[in-house]
C-alpha cells in the first residue's frame, strides 16, 4: 500500500515538475508570439525552430514554441490551446497547405495574425485578412534547382548519360515520407524540370526511405545488386538519404578507381561514378561535397524563413501591422509569380520569398561552418 | 456513520486509481495555470481534441479485453479519414478526386465506416479463424491499410470538404460540441454491452480463460470476430469524424494513433492478460493523457519534454494497475 502511494506520488511530482518547471514568466507587457511547428524531427524544421528561439530571446519575445509531431490534429489542438490563453500572432509551419486556411480563419477570428513557412498557405488562407503572410521558399523551387543542376552537369558531361538508355536520363529517385508535403513537391519539380530542360526522363527505380540515410542506404545496395550500370544519376529529396546512398556506393566500389576511392578521375566534380544530389545543405552533406563524395544539394534557407516570419508577427504584435513593411531586408512581391499562392494578384503584396539556393562545388564553402 | 480512515481512503484510491489520479490532475493544472485551464473553453478544447482518440481507444480496448491487440488501427482510422473526405469535397474544387462529384452527407459517412467495418473483419478473420497472433495479424493489415491510403489518395492531401461535412465534428449543440455526443452515444452503447448483456460477459470470458469459455459453450471465435468488426466500426467513426473536424485528409492522419489509443486504454485500466477493463476507464484514461497533452501545451513546456513526461505516466499506471491486480 505505501509502495503504491509512493508511486502515485511520483507520478504526480513527474507531472508537477514539468509543468511548472515550463511556465513561463508572464513579464509586463511582454511580447507573446506562438510558433506552430510540423516536426523537428527533420533537419529544416528543427534549425528554423532554433532560429526562432534565438530571435525571441534576443527580443525578449515570450516565445511559445508547440511541435505537433507532423500531427495535424494535434497541430490545430495546439493552436486552440494557443488561443484560449490568449495568444494573437503566430508563426506557423503547417503539416499541410489544406488546413492553412482553417488556420488563419481561428487566429482572425480573435483579431491576431500569421507568418506562414516552409509549407505554403492557400490563397484562401492569406485572403482572410491582410495580417496572413507567406514566407517560405516554395518547396518546388528546391527540386527546380536540382533539376537545374543536372542540367549544367549532363551539359558539361554529355558521356555521363552513356548508362542504360543513352537518349535518357536513367535516373534512380529516393523519397521522403511518402505523401510528405517536401517529398511531392520536391519531386514533382524535379521530374518536371528534367523535361522541361528537354530531357526523357527514365526511371530505373523508385522507393521511400522515410528521410532517413540508414534506409536509403539498405534500398541502394538493392538496387546496385539490381541495376549495376544502369543509371546516371541518384536523386533524393534530401541530404540524409543523399547520405545513406552515397556510403552504399562507396562500400560498393562504386567509383571512378576502386583502387583509389578519393580520386575523381573523370572530373566530373564527384568520385562516385554517378553523381549524387540532396536538398538542406546541412553541415554533414557540405562537408561529403568538400571530400567530393556528395555531388550538389539544395539550401532551404532556415535562418532567412524563420528571420522573415518572426519579424513579421513581431512587427503584427509591437506596431500593429506588418503591411508592406520590409522583413528580413526582404520587400514584399510585387507581382505574381507562377506558384500558389504568390500567383494570386490579390495576396502578392502578403508574400515574402525566401530564395532557395543551390549548393554546388562552385561555392559550397560559403556554406561551411 | 462510516468513518473516513486512512486506510478506506487509500483503498478507494487504490481501486479508482484512474479517477483520482485524473481529479489530481485537474486540480494541479487548475492551479498552475491560475485557473485557466478550468474554463469552459478548455474543457471543449479538450474534449473536441480527445473524442477521436476516445473512440479509436474504446475500439481497441475492448480488444485488448480478449487478450488482443489491434496495430492497424491508426492506418484503419486515416484509410476510413481520406475514403470518406474524398466523397466529401466541394464539387467545383479543382483538385478533387472525384471532380463533379455532389453526394449527400450522408454518404461518405457510410463508406468511411464500411472501410473501418472491412477492416475489423479482415482483423477478425484472420485473428479467430486464421489463428494468427493478433499482434502480427494487425501488423500486416496496418501496412495493407497504409500502402491503401498513399495508392488511394495518390499521396496528396484531399481537401477543401464540404462545410455540411465538416460541420459533423465542428458544430456545436449549446455549449456542447457534436463530437462530445458521438463519445457520449458510443460510451452508453458500449457500457451497455459489456455490462449488461451476454455478449459483454462472453467477452470477458474470453479474455480472462479462453478454455473455460469454449467448454461453457461460447463459441470463442464468432465473438472475436464480433469484437473486431465493432472496432473496426469505432475506428470507421473515428477516421470519419477526424477528416470532418481537419477539413482534410491525407496519408499522414492517424498516424501512430494507435500508440495513443492503447497507451490510453492502458491507462485507463485495461490488462494486457485480459479479461479486465472497464469501459469508464477507457474514457477517463483517454482524458487523462489529453489533459497532460493540454496542460503541457497551456503551460508551454517542451514538446519534447512532453513526451518524456507521457512516458512516465504510461509506465506509472500499469505499474499500479498490474500492483493491483497482484
Amino acid at each position: 500500500m505505501k509502495r503504491l502511494m509512493f508511486v502515485f506520488l511520483a507520478v504526480l511530482l513527474v507531472a508537477g515538475a514539468a509543468f511548472a518547471g515550463g511556465q513561463q514568466d508572464s513579464g509586463m507587457e511582454k511580447v507573446t508570439i506562438g510558433a506552430l511547428i510540423r516536426n523537428t524531427d527533420e533537419q529544416f524544421v528543427a534549425d528554423y525552430a532554433d532560429v526562432l528561439k534565438k530571435l525571441a530571446a534576443e527580443k525578449g519575445v515570450d516565445l511559445k514554441l508547440q511541435d505537433s509531431r507532423g500531427d495535424m490534429a494535434l497541430q490545430l489542438d495546439q493552436l486552440n490551446t494557443l488561443l484560449a490563453q490568449g495568444v494573437k500572432y503566430y508563426v506557423v509551419v503547417s503539416n499541410t497547405t489544406e488546413a492553412t486556411a482553417d488556420i488563419a480563419s481561428k487566429i482572425n477570428a480573435q483579431g491576431g495574425g500569421a507568418a506562414f513557412s516552409n509549407i505554403q498557405p492557400s490563397v484562401e488562407a492569406l485572403k482572410v485578412s491582410p495580417n496572413f503572410y507567406l514566407a517560405s521558399s516554395p518547396e518546388s523551387v528546391a527540386g527546380q534547382i536540382q533539376a537545374q543542376i543536372l542540367d549544367e552537369y549532363f551539359k558539361a558531361n554529355p558521356e555521363k548519360l552513356a548508362n542504360g538508355d543513352p537518349d535518357a536520363i536513367d535516373a534512380i529517385f529516393i523519397y521522403g515520407q511518402l505523401g510528405h508535403p517536401a517529398q511531392v513537391y520536391r519531386t514533382n519539380a524535379v521530374q518536371q524540370g528534367l523535361k522541361d530542360a528537354g530531357y526523357k526522363l527514365n526511371i530505373v527505380a523508385e522507393d521511400t526511405a522515410n528521410w532517413k540515410p540508414d534506409e536509403a542506404q539498405a534500398k541502394m545496395d538493392a538496387w546496385l545488386a539490381a541495376f549495376s550500370g544502369e543509371f546516371d544519376v541518384v536523386i533524393a529529396n534530401n541530404d540524409g538519404m543523399a547520405l545513406g546512398a552515397v556510403e552504399s556506393l562507396l562500400t560498393a566500389g562504386y567509383v571512378d578507381d576502386p583502387n583509389d576511392p578519393s580520386k575523381d578521375v573523370d572530373g566530373d566534380g564527384t568520385v562516385l561514378k554517378v553523381p549524387v544530389l540532396g536538398v538542406d545543405a546541412t553541415q554533414v552533406a557540405v562537408k561529403s561535397m568538400d571530400e567530393g563524395k556528395l555531388f550538389a544539394t539544395v539550401l532551404q534557407d532556415a535562418v532567412g524563413q524563420a528571420t522573415t516570419a518572426f519579424e513579421l508577427a513581431y512587427m503584427m504584435a509591437t506596431e500593429g501591422s506588418a503591411t508592406g513593411k520590409m522583413a528580413w531586408g526582404l520587400s514584399p512581391l510585387s507581382s505574381p509569380i507562377d506558384e500558389a499562392p504568390a500567383n494570386d494578384a490579390a495576396v502578392v503584396g502578403q508574400c515574402y520569398l525566401v530564395p532557395f539556393k543551390a549548393v554546388t562545388l562552385d561555392n559550397y564553402k560559403d556554406f561551411m561552418n | 456513520m462510516k468513518q473516513l480512515t486512512r486506510k478506506s481512503i487509500g483503498e478507494f484510491a487504490s481501486k479508482n486509481t484512474g479517477y483520482v489520479t485524473f481529479a489530481a490532475m485537474v486540480v494541479i493544472l487548475g492551479v498552475l495555470t491560475g485557473g485557466g485551464s478550468l474554463r469552459l473553453l478548455s474543457w471543449q478544447n479538450l474534449a473536441i481534441a480527445e473524442a477521436v482518440r476516445a473512440l479509436a481507444a474504446l475500439g481497441v480496448g475492448i480488444i485488448i479485453i480478449t487478450k488482443g491487440i489491434d496495430l492497424s488501427l491508426g492506418q484503419v482510422v486515416g484509410l476510413c479519414a481520406c475514403v470518406s473526405a474524398s466523397l466529401a469535397q466541394t464539387p467545383d474544387y479543382v483538385s478533387s478526386l472525384y471532380p463533379g462529384l455532389n453526394l449527400p452527407v450522408i454518404a461518405p459517412i457510410l463508406a468511411g465506416v464500411g472501410v473501418g467495418a472491412l477492416f475489423g473483419l479482415l482483423n477478425g478473420f484472420l485473428v479467430a479463424y486464421g489463428k494468427l497472433p493478433p499482434f502480427i495479424a494487425t501488423l500486416g493489415t496496418m501496412t495493407i491499410a497504409a500502402g491503401l491510403q498513399l495508392i488511394y489518395t495518390h499521396a496528396s492531401t484531399v481537401g477543401s470538404l464540404k462545410n455540411e461535412y465538416k460541420v459533423i465534428a465542428q458544430g456545436f449543440l449549446g455549449p456542447i460540441p457534436n463530437m462530445v455526443i458521438y463519445v457520449a452515444i458510443a460510451v452508453l452503447f458500449l457500457w451497455v454491452l459489456m455490462n449488461h448483456t451476454k455478449i459483454g460477459k462472453r467477452i470477458y470470458a474470453i479474455g480472462g480463460n479462453p478454455t473455460a469459455a469454449r467448454v461453457s459453450g461460447i463459441s470463442v471465435k464468432f465473438e472475436t470476430m464480433k469484437v473486431y468488426l465493432m472496432a473496426g466500426v469505432l475506428y470507421g467513426i473515428a477516421g470519419v469524424l477526424l477528416s470532418s473536424r481537419l477539413g482534410l485528409a491525407n496519408a499522414l492522419t492517424g498516424d501512430n494513433m494507435e500508440l495513443d489509443a492503447i497507451a490510453a486504454a492502458t491507462v485507463g485500466g485495461v490488462s494486457h492478460s485480459g479479461g479486465v477493463g472497464k469501459v469508464g476507464g477507457i474514457v477517463v484514461g483517454v482524458l487523462t493523457l489529453g489533459l497532460i497533452n493540454f496542460g503541457m501545451t497551456y503551460l508551454g513546456v517542451d514538446s519534447y519534454y512532453q513526451l518524456l513526461v507521457k512516458g512516465f505516466i504510461i509506465i506509472a499506471a500499469v505499474y499500479l494497475d498490474m500492483r493491483r491486480a497482484a
